[in-house]
């Protein structure tokens, strides 16, 4: 098994996947805090983008910007085929951490 | 209605000075755009523009966390040797201690400025990795004494300069911090323009 993913680079992978076309540095952020229900600062968006090129998971490009962001370009993401087989394999070790147990957790005595 | 409010130009240019070239335009329009169409009409100008400096913040100061935490674990080592392993004279160990520290701060500037092609982010770097440090290494060295300050432990840090030296040495690393993160600023910036006529004069 290759190296696992982060929690938070799961989160960023799976932002990228859903907004297909429209996934760049803004667009990511809101959906990270959307599905994770909490602020998140734009710089760890970032970090982790940057990490997640480096390890060939993502690819980006400039794109064309808009008057709300002063014309400034937006860096558009998009998935490579290492990124799409590093989130089924996060996917397969959580579905295996998981296997005989019920979500939620209920009745579980803590020693 | 559009707004077509700004954030301090202050922390533009501090973000300008940290990221590399390649990445301000799309960053730092990504704050612009939250800035205007949520942050700002949600909260008014006064809290918009902190909430752009905490973001500038979360930017600038996550390569000099790496630094500041080295820079505090290399202070806090030498505070454990002083205080239960005493030597017969600290010198030594205080050379080592400072040319440590400085080759940390040195590092992270040259790191900073080697990043963003920026000699000014060297010096932000090395200010930076100071302060966070001094938060560290003091916290860390009152948490030690909470624990530890028995008779035997009062003499060891009496005789290795007493508390007034535990505390005060990370805060008098500041100023050395901005030079050494410029100084390693300058030497980065410079091996980098050397990188650049030498790949040029190859035909890169």
């Amino acid at each position: 098994m290759s190296q696992m993913l982060g929690a938070f680079e799961q989160a960023v992978l799976l932002a990228i996947l859903r907004l297909r076309e429209d996934a760049y540095g803004r667009a990511i952020l809101k959906e990270v805090q959307k599905r994770l229900q909490r602020n998140v600062a734009a710089g760890a968006v970032h970090a982790t983008l940057e990490r997640l090129a480096k390890k060939g998971l993502v690819v980006s490009r400039l794109g064309a910007g808009t008057p709300v962001r002063g014309g400034r370009a937006r860096r558009f993401y998009r998935l490579q085929a290492k990124g799409v087989h590093a989130l089924n394999e996060a996917r397969e070790a959580a579905d295996s951490l998981w296997h005989g147990l019920t979500w939620p957790l209920k009745g579980y005595l803590c020693l | 209605m559009p707004v077509t409010a700004d954030p301090p130009r202050w922390a533009e240019a501090l973000l300008r000075a940290f990221l590399k070239p390649d990445d301000f335009e799309s960053v730092s329009g990504d704050l612009l755009e939250q800035y205007r169409d949520s942050i700002y009409p949600a909260r008014g100008k006064r809290r918009a523009d902190l909430w752009y400096v905490s973001q500038v913040f979360s930017f600038v100061s996550s390569g000099a966390r790496l630094f500041a935490a080295l820079f505090s674990a290399q202070f806090l080592a030498r505070t454990t040797l002083d205080w239960f392993l005493p030597p017969a004279d600290f010198h030594t160990r205080s050379t080592v201690s400072t040319a440590l520290g400085a080759g940390i701060l040195l590092v992270a500037g040259f790191w900073a400025a080697w990043r963003s092609a920026s000699f000014a982010a060297g010096a932000i770097a090395g200010v930076l990795t100071a302060a966070l440090a001094s938060v560290t290494s003091i916290a860390g060295a009152a948490v030690m004494l909470a624990f530890w300050h028995g008779p035997q432990t009062l003499t060891a840090i009496r005789n290795s300069g007493g508390l007034e030296e535990v505390f005060s040495s990370p805060l008098i690393m500041l100023l050395p911090g901005l030079f050494l993160g410029a100084s390693g600023g300058v030497v980065a910036t410079a091996l980098r323009r050397l990188v650049l006529v030498f790949s040029r004069s190859q035909g890169c």
